[in-house]
This record gives C-alpha cells, structure tokens and sequence, in this order.
C-alpha cells in the first residue's frame, strides 16, 4: 500500500515509473526494434574489393593509438607546476600506475624503470580499446557488402549468437541472400590480432627480461638435467608448457571478455530495446576496466618473477 | 590455419598490432611518461624544499625570539644592576657626608672646648692673681703694712688656691 502511494503521490518517483513503462512498450514496438545482432568472431575487411589487411579492427587501432596520443599531448604539451584539470588527471593516472609498479616490482628498483612503460602502455592501450567500443555507432555505422563474400563468417557467427531459438532464426533468415552490413569500427579488443599481440608482446619480453636479469641461467627454470634432477626436469617441462599457455590465456581472457561483452549489449538491445542495455553498459565499463588491469598487473607479476632466479629460493 | 582464419588471425594484422604496440610505447614513453615522472619529481622536490625552508623559517623565528628574550633579561639585569649600584653610592656618599660632618663637628666642638679651657684656664689664672694681689693687699691693709717678703706671699697664696682649686673640682 505504501509503495502504491508513493508512487502516485512523490512526483519523481511517479514520473520515472511513467517514464520505464513507456520505454519498455515502446521496446516492444516494431519500428524501434533493434536488428537480430550481427555477431563476427573475426574482424573484417572494410573495402569488399580492397585489401584483406584493412579491416575495421585496424582502422580502430589507429583511432585508439590518435586518442591515446592526444591525450597525452593535451596534457602535456602546456604543462605546469600547478596542474590544470586534465594534467591533474592524467599525472594521477601515471602515478597510480607507477606506484603500483613500484609496489609490485620494488620501489625505485631499476626493474620498476624497466617495466613500466610496457605495463602502463599495456595498460592504456587496452582500456581505451575496451572503452571505445562502448561508443554508440560501435556496430551499427557501417558499409554493405555483398552476401555471398561473408556467407562463412556469418555461419560461424550464428553458431555463436546464443540467444534462443528465435534470435538465430531470424538473424539465420536475415543472412539469406541480403547484404552484410560490416561495421566501420570495431574494438581491437575484440579482435584477436590485438589481443595476441599483446599475450606475444607479454611473454616474449617476460623471457627477455628473464634472461637480462639471469642470463642462460633463467632458461634452467624450464631445461633441467633429468639424470640430476628428474622431478626438475618434468617440473619445468610443465613450466615450459604453462609459459605457452599464458599467450592463449592472455589473448583469449582480454578477446573473450571485450567479444562476449559487445555479444551481450547486442542481444540485450535486440530482447528489449530500451532501458536492459543501459544495465549492462554499466556493467561493460566496470569489466573493461578490470580487464585492462588484469592484463597489466599479470604481465608486471610475470615480469617480476621471471628476474627473481629460482635456485636462490630452493 | 583454417581455424586461425576464421578467427581473424593473419600474420600480417598480428605483426602490425605488435609494430603499432611497439611504436605507441615509444611515443608515449618520449611523450607522456617522461615528462610527467620528471613533472612529479620536481614538484616533489620543490614540495620538500618548501617544506624545509618553512621549517628553517620557523627555526629561525624560534632563535630570535630567544635571542630577544636573552638580550631583554641581560638588559634587565644590567638596569637592576645599576639601581642596586647608584642606591649603593648613594648611600655611600650619605654615610660621608654624614661622617665628616660628625667628624667636623666633633673638631669644631673639641676646639671650641679647648678654647674655652685656655680661656677659663686664662681667666682663672688672671682671678688667680687678682686674689692673690687683694688677697696681700687686703692683708697688708689688715697689718698696716707691706709685707716684706712680697714674693714669697704671693707664692704662698697661690699655692693655696692651686690646692683649693685642685680638692675643689
């Protein structure tokens, strides 16, 4: 009963009721109703007789790396004793990151010096990547193409598109024969080149640094004598298979969460056009976020570890 | 490499990600890292140095005010040193002063008895003579007649009275 009064009788509290219900009727209305998702594990190429290696997933990068730059020249191409707002914000970011550099890798250690731009970098890179394809016209400004040229992406695309059975057979009708709309843009978060790139860029310099730190020694961590140390030699065979496994785990962590979170806003605005995206937008941010820090602090831990020799502890 | 395909994975975009990722590092670590870190630097140093000159300040401040406050107790001391020293003299001129007036007076006083001793002494030599001169003239106006030995009469009269004087005072 209190709640019923409330409702009619607090002006804000009754508007903002008014104004869900007439979002979610309208949701449901044919003319606002999102199209079934176009869901492509690869990025794709832009130009439909153009070079292969252009795709939007490259023509993002280079957005991301310009807004990364500009950044960075706003904030320090005037810069002051007494910070202006956006030099405040961006020396914070770079000392949060540097600080917890220092905290992981030793404070004023030289590792600390050596690390840091690859993890803040890192960092960086991939939070403006995980953001930007957060932007309205992500997936929805694009160029047609012919059907028949993508007929088997979009297969692999349905196949992924998990929404229930009606999502798929519409997005399954929608393919016969029609045009693909290939989006301009496309977060290189979710593109896996990027992510790999990344995860290779992570590992080999974790064995570059590995082995300035220790020199030929540090490869004994995976290469041991099996006829002095058996145990040894099948632990670091393991370790030699884990350091393998950590290119697929970062590039598939980071490509996965960014992919299924776009897969995610996608169907929740082709289930309910308004108001259910914006929840999860919510909840975008905060895993881009995470992401992009759960990349940086692990290749700094890697980092770390790789230039702390193994027998010292034993 | 049907798999990678469909995934997107090419060699050619993968070595472009890793030079793209290459490249951006060096620009923001010339761009960005630098002179922020520097940035930070100096203003941690300035932050310092701002600090210790405002603990000096105070330091300074601080002496000061106990240098004053020496300087203040010296000068105290000093004022308190010189009443005590003028109230000293003072009452040491006084106690000249009034000693050599006791003293003068005391002369003056002794002189002035010693004049009156002569003169008594004088006077009651002279009366002396005088009774002893009416003392034969009156005898010898008793006798009728002058006293033959004169000298030895007045002698005698004054010894005489020299041993009255004398049992008298």
């Amino acid at each position: 009963m209190n709640l019923l009064r409330a409702l009619v009788l607090n002006a804000r509290i009754r508007n903002a009721t008014i104004g869900i219900i007439v979002l979610l009727v309208l949701s449901v209305v044919p003319v606002f109703k999102a199209p079934p998702p176009h869901v492509e594990l690869a990025a794709e190429a832009l130009l439909e007789h153009g070079p292969k290696w252009f795709t939007n997933g490259l023509l993002t990068t280079l957005l991301v790396d310009l807004i990364i730059i500009l950044m960075a020249v706003f904030a320090v191409s005037r810069m002051k004793e007494i910070p202006g707002a956006w030099q405040n914000i961006v020396e914070m970011m770079v000392e949060g990151m540097w600080n917890l550099t220092q905290s992981i890798a030793g404070h004023g250690s030289a590792n600390s010096r050596k690390f840091f731009p690859w993890v803040i970098t890192i960092f960086i890179f991939v939070l403006i990547s995980n953001y930007i394809g957060l932007l309205p016209g992500f997936g929805s400004i694009g160029i047609y193409h012919s059907a028949a040229e993508s007929h088997a992406q979009a297969e692999l695309g349905n196949q992924l598109a998990m929404v229930g059975a009606e999502a798929v057979a519409v997005a399954a009708a929608a393919e016969e024969g029609k045009p693909v709309l290939v989006p301009l843009f496309r977060s290189p978060s979710a593109d896996l080149n990027m992510t790999l790139a990344l995860a290779l860029i992570s590992v080999f310099m974790t064995q570059f640094f590995g082995v300035q730190a220790l020199g030929m020694r540090y490869f004994t961590k995976y290469f041991k004598n099996p006829f002095k140390d058996g145990m040894g030699a099948v632990v670091g065979f393991f370790e030699l298979i884990a350091e393998i496994s950590k290119i697929i785990s970062f590039s598939f962590r980071l490509f996965g969460n960014i992919f299924a979170g776009e897969v995610v806003l996608l169907v929740m605005a082709f289930l309910v056009t308004f108001l259910l995206p914006s929840i999860f937008y919510g909840l975008e941010l905060f895993i881009g976020f995470i992401q992009a820090l759960v990349f940086m602090l692990l290749t700094l831990a890697f980092f770390t570890m790789a230039t702390v020799s193994h027998d010292d502890h034993h | 490499m049907d798999a990678l395909d469909k995934l997107g994975i090419s060699w050619q975009l993968l070595l472009s990600q890793i030079i793209n990722f290459g490249l951006l590092m060096v620009i923001l670590q010339q761009l960005l890292y630098k002179p922020v870190l520097n940035m930070l630097e100096q203003r941690r140093q300035r932050i310092a140095e701002g600090l210790e000159q405002a603990d000096k300040a105070s330091n300074a401040a601080a002496e000061a005010e106990a240098e004053k406050q020496t300087i203040l107790e010296e000068a105290r001391r000093e004022a308190q040193e010189v009443r005590a020293q003028a109230t000293r003299d003072a009452e040491r001129i006084a106690q000249d002063v009034r000693s050599r007036t006791d003293q003068e007076a005391q002369e003056i006083r002794m002189k002035a008895q010693a004049d009156a001793e002569a003169q008594t002494a004088a006077v009651m030599a002279d009366a002396r003579k005088q009774i002893a001169d009416l003392a034969i003239a009156a005898t010898e106006q008793i006798l009728g007649r002058e006293l033959a030995n004169r000298d030895e009469q007045e002698r005698f009269v004054a010894d005489y009275l020299a041993q009255q004087n004398g049992s008298g005072s």
